[in-house]
């Protein structure tokens, strides 16, 4: 256990040993929710009621959104596919650490950070807008739902990080794969801003048992299909679990690298 | 063709605080001298060796030589220029070479950055191929050209580097450890690559490298460095004669000598049956080889220099 | 006839340097297939985007949905010729820390031909196609379409890209003074995202930062005032003189940078 703790520390120093990089990085974060978040602050601001939304909860999303999103998507699996191709990786796998774990370690640092950070950066975007935030409710439920979001972002980062295995030039699907998420996984947007029909079609994919639908949650904002979302859910786990330990079995026996 | 007087170069290094405020608005920085002061001149047609430990200055010193670099102060003079000005003509006629730094480009063969250098040097056709075909087959590479230069291994794309660089025949040539990382028998074709090239283009060389290998096959003359200062300039042999107090006197010892009834006079620098190893201040020298020969039975004895990497160790250890 | 020759010359060498940049593109088939159509992506969601905002009001302050498209649009087309044309920037720390950086500064041309326009990237120029036959698309729908507005716009899309290039240049000079940041460049595209949609739709303190501290609302919103016809002339002379004045500072901080560099290694 005190490995993992050592590996999750040694990270956060990371972070901090290039300050003037961290701070920039922080602002980048900042930058980009304040570009979205006062987009809607505009759009909403002359309607009661935009697609369901009055101003206060919209905004509310977007902040909830944001803080979710932050610790459910923020990953350090990018590194995988780096450390493949440059045979660094060789020195984890000799190391008496677990591979997986190693990397949950690391990830779990990086997510640390993230939510630290975020949260003083809502409160920042928050008290410049003069707004109130909604209170959170239906805790239970948004832990459950939060924690599946987190283990199916997790896998899904780790299936395309293990695509180092057979390609150098895994950054083209990392790359489709961060903009997809980026647009389509809700913190551009609520997700059932959508035409009905977009709505249910996205609803069979993992992307919003990510974060969007556990900020719902936590908004109160449930709908009638509670159960079937948890079935899905759950069955996404299940599934990107899967693939993921496939994948990582596969790539074991197919691996090469080349020295510099 | 080179003078430099009173070069100086020192670097503001910023201290870390380790407060984040102070280390972004109210940064405090401390100078490091990485040359002091140092004068030296470089005729036509030399081929000099720069030598000194890690951080003494090499580098740096061909970097301002070259105009990579701004010094602090200090007059520089090549071939009439002022490098850093970083004059077209200046530049076209110096060449930069470093190991384990690339020019070419990765992903295409070495021939297309030839034909980016042949522009950028603007060198007509006729001379071009001509320089390429020389260089290439004094080098014995000419099939590698063609390849992508990410395939070759690291001492074929050393032979590329220096063809890229030396396609427009450079009067002025500068090294920064060109057989660093190589094998030894890249290592000796680069150095017998260099020696032909100075003597068919009269190019002056400048060199600078860890390897005593290199130097010595090299380097009539070499400048020592050590702390940003010139503790050497001169010709390599003459460092032998001026800072080595001591002789190597190596002796075997013969077959039909029983070791157990051998008694040393004086304790050697190192014995092991039968060889045995004095170090002697060259004033002794004659009456410790008179004692050798009157109380040891050998077969074999040589009386050596000591190594000149040792000399020049020493001579970094003093300064 | 001595500057004509070196015109020609430096022309010769850029179209070198994007010949092999193409090359060493098209050994990586797939990685190209994958990067076009991500940022097609990317795009044809924005649009969607704007398209459902403007499905639940009929206009946005002001601004009907071909007025606002017009908006994003201009800010695709700076944008994206930017990254045609200075893909190469986003290399330059990885240069810089190799230690490649030094093998340019000691070539007999300027080094802005190598580190700012020597990887033309081609795959740039197919969306930058693309983004103008759509603009044209959304310029022709507009109720008032004059020549004069049409030219205005052309001239105010150069000079806007003339800000893009001072910005980059600015982003060179910083990689080689700051030497802990390697990102500065995306800190400039995140910046300048914010282009993408009417400034006047913000509040205040938005809409001050990013007008006077960060002028994007000069570089990216201007052009398309101009072209839907609601602009007035003193920000036009405003944004000219602003743009050349940020060029001249840009390359100021670039001859510093070269003074003060301190190379890798060695």
């Amino acid at each position: 256990m005190n490995k993992y703790l050592t590996i999750f520390n040694v990270t956060i120093k990371e972070y901090f040993a290039y300050r003037l990089s961290f701070v920039l990085w922080r602002f980048r974060t900042l930058i980009n929710l304040i570009v979205i978040f006062f987009f809607w602050f505009a759009v909403s601001a002359k309607y009661t009621n935009f697609a369901g939304y009055s101003q206060p909860a919209l905004l509310s999303y977007i902040l909830y959104a944001s803080l979710i999103s932050d610790f459910v998507i923020g990953t350090r699996l990018g590194d995988i596919a780096a450390e493949i191709n440059n045979g660094n990786i060789i020195n984890i796998i000799l190391k008496p650490i677990g591979f997986f774990n190693y990397y949950f370690a690391r990830d779990l640092a990086d997510k640390f950070i993230n939510i630290v950070f975020s949260f003083g950066e809502i409160l920042i975007v928050a008290y410049i807008a003069r707004i109130s935030l909604s209170t959170p409710q239906n805790l239970i439920l948004f832990v459950l739902f939060f924690l599946c979001g987190l283990m199916i972002s997790y896998y899904m980062n780790l299936i395309i990080a293990f695509l180092g295995f057979w390609t150098t030039e895994s950054w083209a699907p990392r790359f489709i794969f961060t903009i997809l998420i980026s647009l389509l996984s809700g913190n551009f947007f609520p997700l059932d801003m959508l035409p009905k029909t977009l709505y249910q079609i996205a609803l069979l994919t993992p992307i919003p048992y990510l974060f969007f639908l556990p900020t719902k949650i936590i908004l109160g904002r449930i709908d009638n299909y509670l159960i079937l979302e948890a079935m899905m859910a759950f069955f996404w786990l299940l599934i990107s679990r899967s693939i993921a330990h496939f994948i990582w079995k596969k790539g074991n026996k197919s691996f090469s690298f080349w020295g510099r | 063709m080179i003078s430099v007087k009173n070069l100086t170069k020192t670097y503001l290094v910023h201290k870390k605080q380790n407060n984040l405020l102070k280390d972004i608005f109210f940064r405090q920085y401390k100078k490091v001298v990485a040359l002091d002061d140092i004068s030296f001149d470089i005729r036509d047609n030399e081929l000099v060796g720069f030598i000194g430990p890690n951080g003494a200055g090499k580098t740096t010193t061909l970097k301002i030589l070259s105009g990579i670099l701004y010094p602090t102060s200090g007059n520089i003079n090549i071939l009439g220029y002022i490098p850093f000005s970083k004059n077209p003509e200046f530049l076209k006629q110096i060449a930069f070479v470093a190991g384990q730094r690339n020019q070419l480009i990765w992903d295409l063969p070495a021939s297309d950055s030839f034909k980016l250098n042949q522009e950028i040097y603007e060198i007509n056709e006729q001379e071009y191929k001509k320089n390429v075909a020389d260089l290439a087959e004094i080098l014995n590479c000419l099939k590698m050209i063609d390849k992508p230069v990410k395939t070759l291994s690291l001492g074929e794309r050393m032979k590329m580097e220096l063809i890229a660089a030396l396609l427009h025949r450079p009067k002025l040539v500068f090294l920064d450890e060109p057989t660093i990382g190589l094998d030894l028998f890249s290592q000796q074709n680069i150095r017998h690559f260099l020696k032909t090239y100075q003597q068919k283009y009269q190019a002056t060389i400048i060199l600078t490298s860890h390897y005593m290998e290199d130097v010595k096959a090299l380097a009539k003359r070499v400048i020592i460095i050590n702390h940003g200062k010139i503790i050497y300039n001169d010709q390599l042999k003459n460092i032998i004669e001026k800072y080595s107090s001591e002789k190597i006197i190596k002796i075997t010892l013969d077959d039909n000598c029983d070791e157990k009834n051998l008694t040393l006079k004086e304790k050697p620098f190192f014995y092991s049956f039968p060889e045995i190893i004095y170090k002697v201040d060259k004033k002794t020298l004659p009456e410790k080889i008179k004692m050798i020969t009157e109380t040891l039975p050998f077969s074999d004895l040589t009386v050596e220099d000591k190594p000149i990497e040792e000399v020049i160790k020493e001579m970094f250890r003093k300064s | 006839m001595i500057n004509k020759n070196k015109i020609k010359r430096n022309w010769k060498i850029f179209w070198l340097f994007s010949k092999f940049a193409l090359k060493t593109t098209f050994q990586t088939r797939w990685g190209v297939a994958f990067f076009i159509g991500g940022k097609l992506m990317r795009f044809f969601f924005l649009l969607g985007f704007l398209f459902l905002v403007f499905s639940k009001t009929k206009s946005l302050y002001g601004y009907s949905f071909q007025e606002a498209a017009i908006f994003f649009m201009t800010f695709n087309l700076i944008d994206n010729a930017a990254q045609f044309l200075f893909r190469e920037v986003y290399r330059f720390r990885p240069l810089i820390t190799s230690g490649g950086f030094d093998l340019v500064l000691i070539k007999p041309y300027h080094p802005f031909l190598r580190i700012l326009l020597g990887g033309v990237d081609y795959m740039d120029l197919l969306t930058l196609v693309l983004y103008l036959l759509i603009t044209l698309y959304f310029a022709f729908q507009l109720p008032y379409l004059s020549f004069i507005n049409l030219l205005l716009y052309l001239l105010l899309l150069t000079n806007g890209l003339i800000i893009a290039t001072a910005f980059h240049v600015i982003v060179l000079a910083l990689g080689i003074l700051i030497t802990s940041v390697d990102h500065t460049i995306m800190i400039y595209r995140d910046i300048t995202s914010i282009g993408r949609f009417p400034l006047d739709i913000y509040r205040e303190p938005i809409r001050f930062v990013f007008t006077f501290v960060f002028p994007i609302a000069l570089m990216m919103n201007l052009p398309a005032q101009v072209l839907i016809g609601k602009f007035n002339w003193e920000l036009v002379v405003v944004a000219i003189v602003f743009a050349f004045g940020l060029l001249g500072f840009s390359m100021l901080l670039w001859k510093k940078a070269v003074k003060h560099y301190q190379s890798w290694g060695g």
